[in-house]
């Protein structure tokens, strides 16, 4: 599965998301299609999902609000495990990830 | 007559390098691409002013990301009109002013959500929020742009509510500052 545009790219492979550009997109409505492709991933419920943020140089509110929505979702499944990675050249990942991680105390957050 | 909430007061001065723009809402047709060109321009723009011992890439991100957050709101919410911002570095720390008309409703949509905003916590709010989001698949919005800027960002916000200097609705002003490391 994969949304591809001039700014970003959203894939998978297998259970992991890879997310790359920037996304800046105006709000929920906006956000859905990607939002469709994270739930079809844990509806398969898998042992463990990663999110690779490491290509995602800028993400706006909006789309904290969609990971954070996600990992509300996955706590609603204590037998997914999620796990997020991130980039330390990244500023917005150091200041902003380790909100998921407040959500959600299970969720393994690697930055670097 | 003018309503000012949480930090209004500007600390730079006559010495700061400073900048200004103002986004014409005609001929161009403001958009919501707008608002990353803009605040990636003026990211741009200051790392590269920043004083040795700042690190640039930051710098860059942090000025980029939260006037993209208040000028999102400004494009989301106005009421016609251009909308002005006025920035400004000095030492460690940047300030920008973004000024756009908003009609009375909204005006006062927004002060009831701002006095609920500055009595609490920025960082609890901002979970009770994501939570309150994820509980309602309806709203269209997130409401976390200028939360995460208070509780990850460290920014001081303020803004100013004037209905004398309009001819229709509300000015606002939102003052934003931001101490660089």
């Amino acid at each position: 599965m994969e949304i591809s545009t001039n700014d970003y790219r959203v894939w998978t492979e297998g259970s992991t998301i890879h997310y790359e550009g920037t996304m800046r997109l105006s709000g929920t409505d906006a956000y859905a299609p990607i939002l469709e492709i994270m739930n079809s991933i844990l509806s398969s419920k898998p042992e463990i999902i990663t999110l690779d943020l490491t290509g995602l140089e800028f993400l706006n509110s909006s789309g904290i609000n969609l990971l954070a929505k996600f990992t509300i979702e996955i706590r609603k499944q204590p037998e997914v495990g999620v796990r997020v990675l991130g980039s330390k050249s990244i500023p917005w990942q150091s200041k902003s990830l380790r909100n998921l991680q407040r959500l959600h105390p299970a969720l393994e957050l690697t930055i670097s | 007559m003018v309503q000012d909430f949480g930090n209004t007061t500007a600390s730079n001065g006559s010495d700061a390098t400073s900048f200004s723009l103002k986004l014409r809402a005609e001929p161009l047709e403001l958009s919501w691409h707008h608002c990353g060109v803009t605040s990636d321009f003026i990211g741009e723009y200051f790392s590269r002013a920043c004083r040795q011992g700042i690190d640039p890439v930051d710098a860059r991100h942090s000025i980029s990301y939260m006037i993209n957050e208040i000028l999102e709101n400004a494009v989301k919410f106005r009421h016609g009109g251009d909308v002005e911002l006025v920035s400004s570095l000095e030492d460690d720390r940047f300030e920008i002013r973004i000024m756009n008309q908003i009609d009375d409703e909204t005006a006062e949509k927004f002060q009831g959500h701002l006095t609920l905003l500055m009595e609490r916590e920025p960082g609890e709010l901002l979970l009770e929020r994501i939570e309150e989001n994820a509980l309602n698949p309806d709203s269209s919005g997130s409401g976390l742009g200028l939360l995460t800027l208070m509780s990850d960002y460290g920014a001081k916000l303020g803004w100013s509510f004037a209905s004398e200097r309009v001819s229709e609705g509300v000015e606002l002003t939102t003052f934003a500052s931001l101490r660089l490391s």
